[in-house]
């Protein structure tokens, strides 16, 4: 079986909070850390991971600073606010809960009447 | 707020190629951080770049992307906006055409009329507080604005403590030469402390300072701008120079600025009044030559000012009894409103005008953009569908209407700037301050904001209709697009009524224009005017000190003119008629019936003659003799008399070989026969109904007359039809007798009565006009009206018609529609124009404003040519052809 899965709609955003939370990165390591955190089971198409970065920085999730990739490289920091903390904690929750009732849904057999 | 949003704006904007710069550095950051990956892996250097590369993919498109999720790119928005729109309007060239042009038309003429306004009555008036500053006259019971002698008005200079101080001013229209041949101008005296007290400051050099108000001063002149520009050439080295004023040698110490002017005085040259040098100073009884004008104290009120110069004037009477009587109270008039008050209602008449026409030109562009947008619902609906927003396409519509409103708006303004020669020479030449005429700020930001009305209101209806509507339906309906249809066309019908009121307005102001103007035209000034040519001058100041010199001037004229071919006759006159700057009155007196009180003395207007003047202007003589070259000193002095006097003050019996005492001298009143009496004559303008007139022969003048009759004379001279170069022979025959005397204007006499009508023929020009644009405007926007329905309803009269209704019954239908809206904007049309008839009652002549004749041709011309774009409209519902027009769908 194929250990790729699909990226969910609407998940990429909480993935990248996610990764960013964990230390500020850069865009390409964003990729990798997602990678390496799903257990290198979700890839992230390198075009949609830009437009989505620069979402979040308007909409003050993130936040940005010129600094030197391990590699020596000049690259752009991504690191998270107060604002996208609070955010991945929402996002995260509201994940469980989805993720608790479509497992509990899909658990259901059908009843012995 | 909106300031946040503009910076932030301005900051994206500014901060553009930054943000650029950042993006394409960070990808291409990424591209060699993923090589670097890629080169641990194995690869070769160049290989990993490349493959990095490859995944990647464009980086054009990803940047793209990525600055639409930066967002705020209000910028960019509105430039798509613009590049779509330019491609929606490129589409319709015929609609874009029409919508320029119309508005050009209308912001051209609105912002034309309205530089006109500015320049006239918006722009600050050259004195400091004008608010302050008033002008005076002293009343007479005949009469409500004289003016004053010389000590009178040092009297009440010296005892005022109302004002900061008060100036006297004068006429004064010497002959002017520098180098050149002599040039007769039209100035002033004034007080030196005038300027001071108007808060004048100079255009160029200095005005003028107390110092050159004492006796034995050093002799200056002021000049205009407009003198300056047109004898100098606007040559600031002009300071300084020396020119001769009626022989008189001065110094041009100064420039006018050019928005100076007085009301009812030329101010080509300022001169100094210098009061104590003036023999006139201590004569009591002198003549009344002299105007007021005073700065209130900041602590005064106007009426306080009037109460004490009043209490003075009731002191100098008890004073000197017999010297001031007639002069019954003291007018005081704010002095800008007593410059532009007259023109005023006028030009805002004029300005109003045009800009109704703009209006009437945005509703109908509203109206056409209204059928565009319900005939493009399936358009916004499928862009809709495609994910746009309202807000998005409302900014469409509106970017649309904007860049219309920008293209006419820029158009209108090129009119505006080619045309300001061609308005110039419009505009009446006597409109106060329109010489410092220019296209200034306050006119581009008042056409800047004209665009903007524009487009909003071209913009917005169908912006807001289509807020109402429900795009859906319009797809559902397979573009038949009957939802909001209804409110469309009711909307429609409102603009339309509502253009039909406006342009009733217009045209019924133009019909009462225009009939004041044909009243007026027709009539009878009380002279001929036709080829009669006048020529004014002025006798040098040495050589001619009495009376016998300027007799003598005359003589040589007279034998020089009879040598001229096609001259029928000729002669001289103080003041010509239609001359509106000018006054000359006396007072006289029947010795048999004097005046119960002294202040009931009556006036007359006062001219000195020459015999041949009434022949030569054509002014019939009703009774009596004319005047005769043996009238002279050596036989008894005689009077001429107009019916108007006759009527008035002989109604018992003949006055021929009447005597009566006029006060023509510095001195006691003299004792005149009448010998003839001739009929009256227009002396000031055509509206004022003719005054009573005395004349008296030159030969038999007062001394005391000479250095007025001096200063200024006409000559009128009346040729048999055109005479080749009579102009040019009329200046050679007073050159060669005396190359000194200053020729001042040189006009047929017809022109003076054209001049006379100038303003209203400007006003009705430019009125008609903008009525006659308005007009067919309301006619377009019916036509549009009618027409889109029965194009809309195609399938409904291609039903009725073919279940058997009559052409006659389709256009029957079509007309009652038209009528609805053709008697609903003309009850309110007549109801707008009737509340603002008031406004223009001053402008009115020999009609009533609610003149009921006029509004009744007016709302029949208005239903014809509105009834007729009805049936143009209809036409083409007649051509429906009921099988087609089914199969259509």
């Amino acid at each position: 079986m194929n250990e790729e899965a699909e990226l969910l709609p609407g998940t990429l955003d909480l993935l990248i909070l996610k990764a960013v939370s964990l230390g500020p990165l850069h865009g390409y390591a964003v990729l990798s850390r997602i990678e390496q955190i799903s257990g290198q089971r979700l890839f992230v198409e390198q075009g949609a991971l830009y437009p989505a970065l620069f979402r979040l920085v308007r909409q003050g999730l993130l936040k940005t600073e010129w600094g030197k990739s391990e590699n020596n490289r000049r690259a752009k920091f991504y690191e998270l606010t107060a604002k996208g903390r609070k955010r991945l904690q929402e996002e995260t929750d509201w994940w469980k809960r989805s993720a608790a009732a479509v497992t509990a849904a899909l658990a259901a057999r059908p009843q012995q009447a | 707020m909106i300031a946040a949003y503009l910076r932030s704006i301005a900051r994206k904007f500014l901060g553009r190629t930054q943000i650029e710069r950042e993006l394409a550095e960070e990808l291409e950051s990424h591209v060699q951080l993923r090589a670097d990956a890629l080169e641990r892996g194995g690869l070769d250097r160049a290989e990993a770049e490349r493959r990095a590369r490859i995944e990647f993919g464009s980086h054009v498109r990803f940047k793209e992307e990525c600055r639409e999720a930066m967002g705020g790119n209000a910028i960019d928005q509105g430039i798509q906006d613009v590049r779509f729109s330019l491609r929606a309007l490129r589409k319709s060239p015929g609609f874009s055409l029409v919508a320029v042009i119309t508005l050009a038309l209308g912001i051209g003429a609105t912002v034309a009329t309205f530089s006109v306004v500015n320049t006239v009555l918006l722009r600050p008036f050259a004195f400091n507080h004008p608010e302050k500053l008033l002008w005076m006259y002293s009343q007479r019971s005949d009469n409500p604005r004289t003016n004053f002698s010389l000590p009178e008005y040092c009297d009440y200079r010296d005892q005022t403590t109302s004002f900061e101080g008060l100036a006297g001013v004068a006429s004064f229209n010497p002959s002017f030469s520098d180098s050149g041949p002599p040039e007769r101008v039209q100035g002033v005296r004034m007080s030196a402390s005038s300027f001071a007290i108007l808060g004048v400051r100079p255009f160029l050099g200095r005005t003028l300072i107390a110092e050159d108000d004492r006796n034995g001063a050093r002799g200056v002149v002021l000049i205009s701008y407009g003198l300056w520009s047109r004898r100098y050439a606007r040559d600031p080295g002009v300071i300084g120079r020396s020119v001769n004023l009626n022989g008189e040698t001065r110094e041009i110490v100064g420039v006018l600025p050019a928005s100076f002017a007085l009301p009812n005085l030329d101010t080509e040259i300022v001169v100094p009044l210098q009061p104590d040098a003036d023999p006139r100073r201590t004569v009591r009884n002198s003549f009344n030559f002299l105007r007021m004008v005073g700065r209130l104290r900041p602590d005064v009120t106007a009426q306080q000012a009037h109460a004490e110069l009043e209490a003075i004037r009731q002191n100098l009477q008890r004073q000197y009894p017999g010297i001031y009587t007639g002069k019954v109270e003291i007018t005081l008039v704010p002095l800008t409103e007593e410059i532009v008050g007259n023109i005023k209602s006028v030009l805002l008449t004029i300005f109003c005008a045009a800009g109704a026409v703009l209006l009437v030109g945005c509703v109908n562009l509203a109206g056409i953009s209204l059928s565009r947008a319900a005939a493009r619902q399936r358009e916004l609906a499928v862009r809709t569908a495609l994910g746009a927003t309202r807000g998005q396409l409302t900014r469409l519509l509106l970017t649309e209407s904007f860049l219309l409103a920008l293209a006419g708006g820029a158009l209108g303004m090129l009119l505006e700037v080619w045309g300001q020669r061609a308005l110039l020479r419009l505009v009446p030449t006597d409109l106060p301050r329109i010489e410092s005429f220019s296209i200034d700020w306050t006119v581009l930001l008042f056409a800047g904001a004209l665009i903007f009305f524009a487009a909003i209101a071209c913009g917005l209806t169908p912006a807001w209709l289509l807020s109402r509507s429900d795009l859906r339906d319009a797809l559902v309906s397979n573009g038949r697009g009957s939802t909001g249809g209804g409110w469309q066309s009711r909307l429609r019908t409102w603009l339309v009524s509502g253009q039909i009121a406006l342009a009733l307005v217009l045209v019924a102001n133009a019909g009462l224009l225009l009939r004041s103007f044909v009243r007026l035209s027709s009539e009878q000034p009380g002279f001929e005017s036709s080829d009669v040519q006048t020529i004014r001058f002025s006798l040098p100041q040495t050589g001619y000190d009495d009376v016998a010199t300027i007799v003598h001037f005359y003589d040589q004229l007279h034998s020089r003119a009879a040598a001229i071919n096609g001259i029928k006759s000729e002669a001289l006159i103080s003041i010509l008629p239609l001359a509106p700057k000018s006054i000359s009155f006396i007072h006289f007196t029947r010795p048999d019936r004097p005046p119960a009180r002294p202040e009931d003395t009556p006036s007359t207007n006062y001219r000195i003659v020459t015999p041949d003047y009434f022949r030569a202007m054509g002014i019939p003589l009703l009774d009596g003799r004319n005047f005769t070259e043996s009238d002279d000193a050596e036989h008894p002095p005689v009077a001429m008399i107009s019916t108007i006097v006759a009527k008035n003050h002989f109604p018992d019996r003949s006055p021929i070989g009447q005597r009566i005492l006029v006060d023509d001298t510095d001195g006691d009143p003299r004792s005149v026969e009448i010998v003839g009496i001739v009929g009256p004559v227009k002396q000031t303008n055509l509206e004022t109904p003719a005054k009573a007139d005395i004349y008296l022969p030159l030969r038999q003048m007062p001394k005391d007359g000479v250095p007025w009759l001096r200063n200024s004379a006409y000559w009128v001279v009346k040729t048999s039809g055109e005479v080749a170069g009579v102009e040019r022979l009329l200046r050679g025959s007073i050159q060669n007798i005396d190359p000194n005397v200053a020729i001042g204007a040189v006009r047929p006499m017809s022109e003076a009565v054209a001049a006379a009508l100038a303003a209203r023929r400007f006003s009705l020009f430019l009125v008609g006009s903008f009525a006659a644009a308005a007009l067919f405007l309301a006619a377009a926007g019916l036509y549009g009206v009618i027409a889109y329905g029965i194009q809309q309803r195609n399938r409904e009269i291609g039903v009725r018609l073919a279940l058997g209704a009559t052409r006659a019954t389709i256009l029957g239908m079509i007309f009652k529609e038209g009528a609805v809206l053709l008697v609903g904007g003309i009850i309110a049309g007549f109801a707008i124009a009737l509340a603002l008839a008031r406004l223009v009652a001053s402008q009115m002549y020999g009609v009533n404003e609610y003149d009921p004749f006029s509004f009744a041709v007016v709302g029949l011309i208005l239903s014809v040519i509105l009834f007729l774009a009805c049936g143009i409209a209809a036409r083409r519902a007649m051509n429906i052809d009921p099988i087609v027009s089914l199969r259509s769908e």
